[in-house]
């Protein structure tokens, strides 16, 4: 929980690239500028006052109840001392290689995630973003459908199957809680974030349905409509699970069922592993830039560890932020 | 008719919540009678109907083209081809237009053939105020109701009151006033209503400007002259309002409407559009699942030529189509529906519709 000393770093440029093949990524380009421009602020405030920006983080919504499968790694708070002063933000749609060969990262925005993985087939995108993700490790972050691609495998998909990208141990299941009429809007508490509750929107949403053992040792297929990403270099991060959907929200759905039968164990709705983040929901269609915010802090954090390590180490040993 | 498929719905009290348009309508103070939990749907309250998840839909389909089909082997090839969603329907424009007769709902077995085929979401056409072909296509479980002039109209007076219902409508548009008409009845999405079945852009073309022309004028214009200019598009002031800060249409807004050819969705895509239904340009062409992929690819990269123009290469015949020019005005579908004055205004309350477009 160390700082950096990144008063003294030099002006850096930041480019964030957002997945513009379908879907709502002009949401999250807005979003994105908006959360630079608040750690802008929150840097410049700092500077002048020479205080620290942030409260310690609180271990409070920290879910314990961990009767999940042994290997998850229950989240742990992180230090978000991260000055964004020195950095020039830029923030790209990317459509092509050479765009995303610019992206320090890359958000893969909800969608339909087979559009969005066959325009990717088509223009030659899935293998430059699979080595982005997996073997370049540099920070992914996917939303609904996102989360789907950066899945190692999926299941309830389309009938003739499904590319997926991979990145994250874990198989998700698509459209977990059914059609468009399932939809739904419910307050999540995510340890990661602090001052209360994000309000998120689920849209025909997928869950993560379970943590996989990361090791090369995937899983063939186990029925039809699963699919799986190809293997990559494997990593040594495991799969922390940062947030699910407490029973009271599922009992909002199903009327049939009480929150107290459910327990907090919810579905797992977000997970990172290394240098990938996924969640189920939409933040950016709630105007609330706190994940954006985050997910910025985490992201110069990694690029500040690679410019300390230097270029001649394995980028791979980056992959974890605890 | 089997209509209880196991994967379409589960059993929530209900998919008749909706009542009549006009009961409603007449006794919107004291609690409408007898069907249980039937307010349900309408409180905003209920995390299932807010407008945000209705319009959030939309804002996932954005960038991405919507297919017409009328059966499942199509609705695989769209699915193939990177659609981001499916129209489901028995007859595509051109068919209809060719045919004649009234245009109704498709059979609700067909859809949920459909619905079952793919994973995209599946929408389902409505006949213009016909409430209860909409209550039907709710109980089935499509993704998105579509409020279409491409059927025949039902009511010659009133639009559907789309606050009613759970799943989300799109509705088709000429003009700024008609668009904000219909986000006032609840429609959580727009498109161009062009002229479809026709393969010819023109109409779509013209819808799409007239709208962006609007929208102009009212980015411009003072606080008076809003008022003016809402008496003027018989829409409500507030979403005018609203359009006018945001500088675009409050909700996502597709092309529909004589869409043909990857250029065409390109076109409107660089008009401002945020995505493309094409209707019968796909599958009244010589090679279907080349042009669709070719019209998602063009939607996509819409603003890269080299793209287009490889994509445009070798796509075969396309649709034959009628030139608009040529057709009688009582021929054009886009006439229909209710005029401004005709319709009922429900006001949406802006705190809803704030954030989409933040």
């Amino acid at each position: 929980m160390s700082s950096h000393g990144d008063g003294q770093l030099q002006m850096t440029n930041l480019t964030v690239g957002v997945l513009a093949l379908q879907g709502a990524f002009a949401e999250h380009i807005k979003l994105l500028r908006q959360a630079a421009d608040e750690l802008r602020l929150q840097s410049n405030d700092t500077l002048q006052h020479n205080t620290h920006p942030h409260a310690s983080p609180h271990t409070d919504g920290v879910p314990k109840d961990a009767d999940a499968d042994a290997d998850i790694l229950i989240h742990k708070p992180y230090s978000t001392s991260t000055d964004f002063f020195n950095h020039s933000f830029d923030c790209i749609e990317v459509r092509n290689a050479s765009e995303l060969a610019r992206c320090d990262a890359l958000i893969l925005p909800g969608g339909e995630s087979t559009s969005i993985s066959l325009i990717a087939e088509r223009c030659g995108l899935l293998e430059p973003l699979r080595d982005f993700v997996k073997v370049a490790r540099k920070p992914v972050w996917g939303t609904c459908a996102g989360l789907i691609l950066l899945a190692e495998s999926a299941n309830k998909s389309k009938s003739s199957g499904q590319e997926l990208i991979g990145g994250l141990d874990v198989r998700v299941q698509r459209n977990y809680f059914g059609r468009q009429v399932e939809s739904f809007e419910a307050d999540l508490d995510l340890p990661f974030l602090e001052s209360g509750p994000f309000h998120s929107v689920f849209i025909r949403a997928p869950v993560v349905e379970k943590v996989l053992t990361p090791t090369s040792s995937v899983p063939s297929a186990s029925s039809d409509d699963t699919v799986l990403a190809p293997p990559r270099q494997a990593t040594r991060a495991q799969v922390e699970i940062l947030g699910r959907l407490p029973g009271r929200a599922k009992t909002i759905k199903d009327k049939t069922v009480h929150a107290e039968d459910l327990g907090e164990d919810g579905d797992i709705v977000a997970v990172r592993q290394g240098n990938v983040f996924g969640i189920a929901f939409h933040p950016e269609l709630t105007g609330d830039s706190r994940i954006h915010g985050w997910w910025l802090r985490e992201v110069l954090k990694a690029k500040t560890a690679q410019r300390e390590i230097g270029d001649t180490d394995s980028p791979k040993s980056l992959v974890t932020g605890s | 008719m089997s209509l209880n498929s196991s994967t379409a719905y589960p059993d929530r009290p209900s998919a008749f919540r909706s009542q009549s348009n006009r009961a409603l309508n007449d006794s919107n103070d004291s609690s409408p009678p007898s069907i249980t939990k039937s307010n349900a749907s309408m409180a905003s309250s209920d995390p299932q109907s807010t407008f945000a998840v209705k319009a959030g839909l939309a804002q996932m389909l954005k960038g991405g083209v919507i297919m017409d089909v009328i059966n499942v082997e199509q609705a695989r090839i769209a699915e193939e081809a990177g659609a981001c969603a499916v129209m489901a329907l028995e007859r595509v424009p051109a068919d209809i237009r060719a045919q004649g007769g009234v245009a109704r709902m498709s059979d609700p077995s067909m859809i949920q053939d459909i619905m079952r085929a793919v994973t995209i979401p599946v929408m389902a056409k409505a006949r213009i105020g016909h409430f209860v072909e909409c209550q039907i296509l709710q109980a089935i479980g499509v993704d998105y109701i579509d409020e279409s002039e491409v059927l025949t109209p039902a009511d010659p007076t009133n639009h559907v009151d789309k606050h009613q219902y759970n799943t989300p409508f799109v509705c088709g548009c000429r003009n700024l006033g008609e668009a904000l008409r219909r986000i006032s009845e609840g429609a959580a999405m727009i498109r161009t209503k062009g002229e479809a079945g026709t393969g010819d852009v023109v109409e779509a073309v013209r819808h799409m400007q007239t709208v962006n022309a609007e929208i102009a004028r009212a980015s411009s214009a003072s606080d008076a002259d809003l008022r003016a200019m809402a008496r003027e598009l018989e829409c409500d002031l507030t979403l005018l309002r609203e359009t006018a800060k945001l500088k675009r249409l409050p909700v996502v807004n597709f092309a529909a409407g004589g869409i043909a050819t990857p250029a065409d969705a390109a076109l409107m895509m660089q008009m401002g559009c945020d995505g493309v239904f094409v209707g019968s340009g796909i599958f009244k062409s010589g090679d279907a699942a080349k042009r669709a992929k070719a019209i998602v690819q063009a939607t996509t990269h819409y603003n890269d030529p080299k793209v287009l123009a490889e994509v445009s290469i070798g796509l075969g015949e396309a649709m034959v189509g009628i030139n608009c020019s040529s057709m009688h005005e009582t021929e054009k579908m886009a006439k229909r529906g209710c005029r401004g004055s005709d319709c009922r205004q429900h006001l949406l309350p802006i705190a809803q519709i704030d954030h989409i477009f933040m």
